[in-house]
C-alpha cells in the first residue's frame, strides 16, 4: 500500500491544478456571459487582427 | 458577398447608392416585401431599396439602410443570419452623445483599468445573442478600443478604452448608428459590485464542487473497508487529507450559510442556515475530533456534500432571479438620467439630474422623458403620461400647467420651469406608496419560514435529550449516536425539498415568458382562488383601433380611410397605430403636426386634416377623430380600445382551472359593460381609482380569498403590491413591474392559465418532496435516537434521499409553452 503515498499526493496536486484554473478562468471573466459567445463560433472566414486575436483567446475557453 | 452592395467604404454611412424609388407601391408589390429587412417593422409609404445579393430588400428609413449597409461592408453580414429576432429601428437622427464626453458623467461611472477606462452601460434593442455579438465586433474595430463585453440576457454594454485615442462618444455612435440607443446603467458601483458577488459565488461552487469530489472518493475508501482490514496508519492517512481537502469546502464555500446561522443567531430567529450551518459545522468537527483520538467513524463526505449540493440550489435560483430582474432594470431605464438645462443666456447645457435644481429650466425633445416636476413654459405641449396614470393618449397641456417627471414629451420639443426635483416628485411619491403597500403583504410566506424554525429548534433540543440520555444508560457510545441522530436528521433532503423544486420552476417559469421576481409568489399564485384583471393595457391593447366610421357628403368609408392612413403613417402620432392595418395606395405630402390638435397634409392635390373636431371639420371637440379639410367634415372615426386576441381563451382556462375571475378598470362603465359581454366575466367594476381596486383586493382577502392581480399601469402598482401575487405585463409601465411578484415577458395572456398550472405542479412536488423528506426523518429518527444505526448508513441514507427530491424536482423542468395565438 505505500503506493498510495505517492498516488493520493499526486491526485490532490491535480485537485490543486484544478482549482487553480478554476479560479483563474472566473477571474478572468470565462462564466460572465454563458450566451453570447455560443454563437462566435459559428463566424470565422474573417482574417484575425491583433485585436480580435486577444477576444478569440478570452472566449474559447468559456 | 459584400460585391453585390455597390457603395463605398467601410467608413461612409451616406445611402448614396441606394436606390430610392418613389412609386413605392410597385416597387413593394414587385419584390414582395412588406417589412424592413434591418428592424422588421413595416415599410413606410416610400422604403428605400437596396440590393443584397441580388434580391431587392426595402428599408422603412435611411437610419436603417445606413445600418444594414454598414454591418455588410464590414464583413458581419452574418448577423442576419445568426439573429433570432428582427433588430431595432435607427433613428436617422442620432441621440446628444456629446454628454458622454463629460467629466462629470464619466467620473460618476466609469472606472480605470490599464490603458484606459471602462464603463457599463444599458442599450435596449439588444434582443438576441446575435445582437450582442455584432456590438462586440462593430465596438471592437474602433481605433483606442481596449476591450467590449456585450450581454444580450441584462442588457448590458462593457466598454473599455483609451480616452486618449478616442472619445467615448464616438465609440456610442458607432452603437447608436447600428440602433442601440446608450443609456446609463445605475451606478458603476452597484454593477462591479453585483459581478464581483457572482464571481465569487462561482468560485465558491467550484471549490464546493471539486472538493466534495474529492472528499467523496477518499470517504468511499474508508466506508468499503467493511471488516477492518486497513491498517490503522492507512486509515488515519486517508482521514487527514480527508481532513485536508474537506476544510476549504466547509470553510470558504459554505462561508454564506455560516454567515446566515451567526445572523440568525444573532436575531435570535433560527431557521434553515442554522440547521445547514450546525449540521455541516457538527458533521466536520466531530470528524475532526474522531480524526485526532482515531475514533470508529469519520463524516467529512457528508459535510462536503451537503455544502456543495445547497450552493447548486442556490446558485440555480439566484440565476433565475438575476436574469428577472436585470430585465427588469433594463425595463426601467425610461428615467433619463441626464437633463438639458437652458443658461439664462438662452444657451443649453447637459447636466446630470442631481445637479438640477427648483427654478431652473428644463429643456425637453420630442420623445423624450422629463427629468423633474414643472410648470410649463411653452404656449402650448403634448405630454405622455402612461407611466403616472395608465392613460394612454398623450394629453395637450397649456401653459402654466404642471408637468411631472417621468412622464414623455410627445410631438413638440418643450420647455419648463422645475418645482420639484429628485424625492419631492410625483413619481417618487407613488414609488414610496408602492414600497408602503409591499411591507403590508400577507403574511402568509413567513408561516413556512416559523415552522422551519420550531424544526430547528426542536431538533437541537432533541439531540441534547438524547446525548444526556445515552451518557447516563451508556456513557461511551452518547457521542457517536447523537452525532447519527444529528447527520440521520440532517435536513438535506429537507431542505432541498425547496430550493431544489423553486429553481427548477424559476427556470421553468422563465421559458414561459413569466419572470419570477419574489419566490413567494409561486406559492400564493399556486393557491390563489380569485384573478382580478385590469383592463386597458391588460385585457386590451394599449394602441386603439378604429370602431365606427360616419360619413358625411361625397366620400366613401373606404376612401375617407384611405387617406387618412396616408395622412398618418409617416406622422409617426400616437393614434397612428390604428391605421397601420389600413394598406393604401396614397401619399401624403407637406405633412404638418399641429400639437393637440392634429395632423394635416396633401393627399391628391387637396389639403386634408385629421384629428380634434374645431381643428379638422370646424365641429365641437367630441372625443372623436374628425376628418376633414379644415371648414367641413368629411368623416368621424371612433377610437376603440382592441381586446388582446387570446384574452378569451385565456380568461376561460383560468374559469377551467377553479378561479373567479374579476375586471377593475377606470374607464367608464359602458366600455367595461362591452368588455364583460364579450370575455363572460360575471363581476365586472367599473370607474375605479387605485385605492377602489385596493379596497376591492382587501374585501376580498377578508373573505378568505387568495387574490391574484394583472395589471400594467403606475396606477396599478399600489394594488399589484397589495395583491397576494400580482403580475405585470411586459410592456407596462416599469414602476408596475417593480411592484409586481411576475412579469409576463411573453405578448401572450395564455401564459398566466400555463404559469398557475406550473405554480400548483411545483406546490405539489414541493409536497410529495416534504413529504419523503419528513418520511425517511421521522423513520430513521427513532432508530437513531436507539442507536440501531451507524452514521455511515446514515449518511448513505441522506444522500439517496437527497437525490430523491432532486430528480423530483426536475421533473418541473419540463414544460409546455402555449402557442399564442395572436
Amino acid at each position: 500500500m505505500i503506493i498510495l503515498l505517492m498516488l493520493i499526493p499526486l491526485s490532490l496536486m491535480l485537485l490543486a491544478v484544478a482549482i487553480g484554473s478554476f479560479v483563474w478562468a472566473v477571474r478572468k471573466g470565462q462564466f460572465d456571459d454563458m450566451d453570447t459567445p455560443a454563437i462566435d463560433i459559428l463566424s470565422d472566414d474573417r482574417p484575425l487582427e491583433a485585436k480580435a486575436d486577444f477576444t478569440l483567446n478570452g472566449r474559447d475557453h468559456g | 458577398m459584400a460585391d453585390a452592395w455597390t457603395l463605398g467604404t467601410a467608413g461612409s454611412f451616406r445611402p448614396i447608392d441606394a436606390l430610392i424609388v418613389d412609386c413605392a407601391v410597385d416597387a413593394i408589390s414587385q419584390v414582395g416585401v412588406e417589412t424592413c429587412y434591418h428592424c422588421g417593422e413595416a415599410l413606410p409609404a416610400s422604403p428605400v431599396l437596396l440590393d443584397v445579393d441580388g434580391n431587392i430588400k426595402g428599408f422603412c428609413c435611411e437610419g436603417c439602410l445606413a445600418a444594414a449597409q454598414w454591418i455588410r461592408s464590414s464583413d458581419l453580414g452574418d448577423y442576419y443570419r445568426l439573429r433570432s429576432t428582427a433588430g431595432a429601428r435607427v433613428d436617422v437622427e442620432l441621440p446628444d452623445l456629446a454628454v458622454w464626453d463629460r467629466d462629470d458623467v464619466l467620473a460618476d461611472h466609469a472606472f480605470p483599468v490599464t490603458g484606459g477606462l471602462e464603463i457599463t452601460l444599458l442599450t435596449d434593442g439588444m434582443r438576441c445573442a446575435a445582437c450582442a455579438w455584432l456590438i462586440d465586433r462593430a465596438l471592437q474595430r474602433v481605433d483606442g478600443v481596449l476591450d467590449v463585453g456585450a450581454n444580450a440576457v441584462t442588457g448590458r454594454i462593457r466598454i473599455a478604452w483609451d480616452p486618449a485615442g478616442v472619445a467615448l462618444s464616438s465609440v456610442l455612435e458607432r452603437l447608436a448608428l447600428l440602433g442601440y440607443r446608450p443609456y446609463l446603467a445605475s451606478g458603476a458601483m452597484q454593477e462591479r459590485e453585483k459581478l464581483a458577488e457572482r464571481r465569487r459565488w462561482l468560485l465558491r461552487l467550484g471549490i464546493a464542487g471539486l472538493g466534495a469530489m474529492q472528499t467523496m472518493m477518499l470517504s468511499e475508501a474508508l466506508y468499503l473497508d467493511f471488516n477492518h482490514h486497513m491498517a490503522l496508519y492507512t486509515r488515519d492517512f486517508f482521514r487527514w487529507v480527508t481532513f485536508l481537502v474537506c476544510t476549504p469546502v466547509v470553510f470558504y464555500s459554505g462561508w454564506p450559510f455560516l454567515l446566515g446561522a451567526w445572523r440568525e443567531w444573532r436575531e435570535r430567529h433560527p431557521g434553515m442556515d442554522t440547521l445547514v450551518a450546525g449540521s455541516t459545522l457538527l458533521a466536520y468537527l466531530a470528524s475532526a475530533v474522531e480524526t485526532v483520538r482515531g475514533g470508529a467513524h469519520v463524516w467529512y463526505d457528508a459535510a462536503a456534500m451537503f455544502v456543495f449540493l445547497l450552493l447548486c440550489a442556490r446558485m440555480l435560483e439566484q440565476r433565475a432571479r438575476r436574469i428577472a430582474s436585470s430585465q427588469v432594470d433594463a425595463l426601467a431605464r425610461a428615467r433619463p438620467a441626464l437633463a438639458v438645462r437652458e443658461r439664462p443666456d438662452g444657451t443649453r447645457e447637459s447636466v446630470p439630474l442631481t445637479v438640477l435644481q427648483i427654478g431652473d429650466v428644463a429643456c425637453m425633445a420630442a420623445g423624450e422623458a422629463v427629468p423633474a416636476d414643472g410648470v410649463l413654459l411653452d404656449e402650448q405641449a403634448m405630454f405622455e403620461e402612461a407611466l403616472l396614470t395608465g392613460e394612454s393618449h398623450p394629453v395637450a397641456k397649456a401653459q402654466g400647467a404642471q408637468v411631472f417627471a417621468g412622464t414623455v414629451c410627445r410631438e413638440t420639443p418643450a420647455r419648463i420651469e422645475i418645482t420639484r426635483v429628485g424625492s419631492a416628485t410625483r413619481l417618487s411619491q407613488l414609488t414610496r406608496l408602492v414600497e408602503q403597500a409591499q411591507a403590508h403583504r400577507p403574511p402568509l410566506a413567513r408561516v413556512a419560514d416559523r415552522v422551519g424554525t420550531w424544526f430547528v429548534v426542536a431538533l437541537l433540543i432533541a439531540s441534547v435529550a438524547v446525548f444526556i440520555g445515552w451518557r447516563i444508560h451508556e456513557p461511551s457510545r452518547a457521542f457517536e449516536v447523537t452525532l447519527s441522530l444529528l447527520v440521520i436528521s440532517c435536513p438535506c433532503a429537507l431542505s432541498l425539498a425547496v430550493p431544489a423544486a423553486l429553481a427548477a420552476s424559476h427556470g421553468a417559469l422563465a421559458r414561459l415568458g413569466v419572470l419570477s421576481l419574489r419566490a413567494e409568489g409561486l406559492d400564493s399564485l399556486a393557491r390563489t382562488t380569485d384573478v382580478v384583471f385590469d383592463k386597458t393595457g391588460t385585457l386590451t391593447r394599449i394602441d386603439p383601433s378604429i370602431g365606427e366610421i360616419q360619413t358625411f357628403g361625397g366620400v366613401s368609408a373606404d376612401e375617407a380611410m384611405a387617406i387618412a392612413a396616408a395622412l398618418e403613417r409617416d406622422s409617426g402620432h400616437p393614434i397612428a397605430a390604428a391605421f397601420a392595418s389600413v394598406l393604401t395606395l396614397r401619399t401624403a405630402s407637406g405633412l404638418k403636426v399641429h400639437a393637440g390638435q392634429g395632423l394635416s397634409g396633401m393627399v391628391g392635390g387637396m389639403e386634408w386634416r385629421l384629428g380634434r373636431g374645431p381643428f379638422a371639420a370646424n365641429q365641437d371637440d367630441d372625443g372623436r377623430l374628425w376628418f376633414g379639410d379644415g371648414s367641413s367634415a368629411v368623416a368621424r372615426f371612433s377610437l376603440e380600445e382592441r381586446v388582446r386576441a387570446d384574452a378569451g381563451v385565456a380568461v376561460d382556462a383560468l374559469r377551467g382551472l377553479g378561479l373567479r375571475i374579476h375586471l377593475a378598470s377606470g374607464d367608464a362603465p359602458g366600455a367595461v359593460e362591452r368588455l364583460t359581454r364579450q370575455l363572460d366575466i360575471d363581476d365586472a367594476h367599473a370607474r375605479q381609482s387605485s385605492e377602489d381596486k385596493l379596497a376591492l383586493v382587501r374585501k376580498l382577502q377578508a373573505e378568505g380569498r387568495v387574490v391574484a392581480m394583472v395589471g400594467d399601469g403606475l396606477n396599478d402598482a399600489p394594488v399589484l403590491a397589495g395583491a397576494d401575487v400580482s403580475l405585470a405585463m411586459g410592456e407596462g409601465a416599469s414602476l408596475a413591474q417593480r411592484a409586481a411578484d411576475m412579469v409576463l415577458t411573453a405578448p401572450s395572456l395564455l401564459r398566466i392559465p400555463a404559469a398557475v398550472q406550473l405554480a400548483r405542479r411545483t406546490q405539489r412536488i414541493i409536497r410529495q418532496n416534504f413529504a419523503w423528506a419528513v418520511g425517511y426523518n421521522l423513520l430513521a429518527l427513532p432508530l437513531a435516537v436507539m442507536g440501531q444505526v451507524t452514521p455511515s448508513l446514515a449518511a448513505l441514507g441522506m444522500a439517496l434521499s437527497s437525490l430523491m427530491v432532486t430528480a423530483n424536482a426536475l421533473r418541473l423542468m419540463r414544460v409546455s409553452i402555449p402557442e399564442a395565438t395572436s
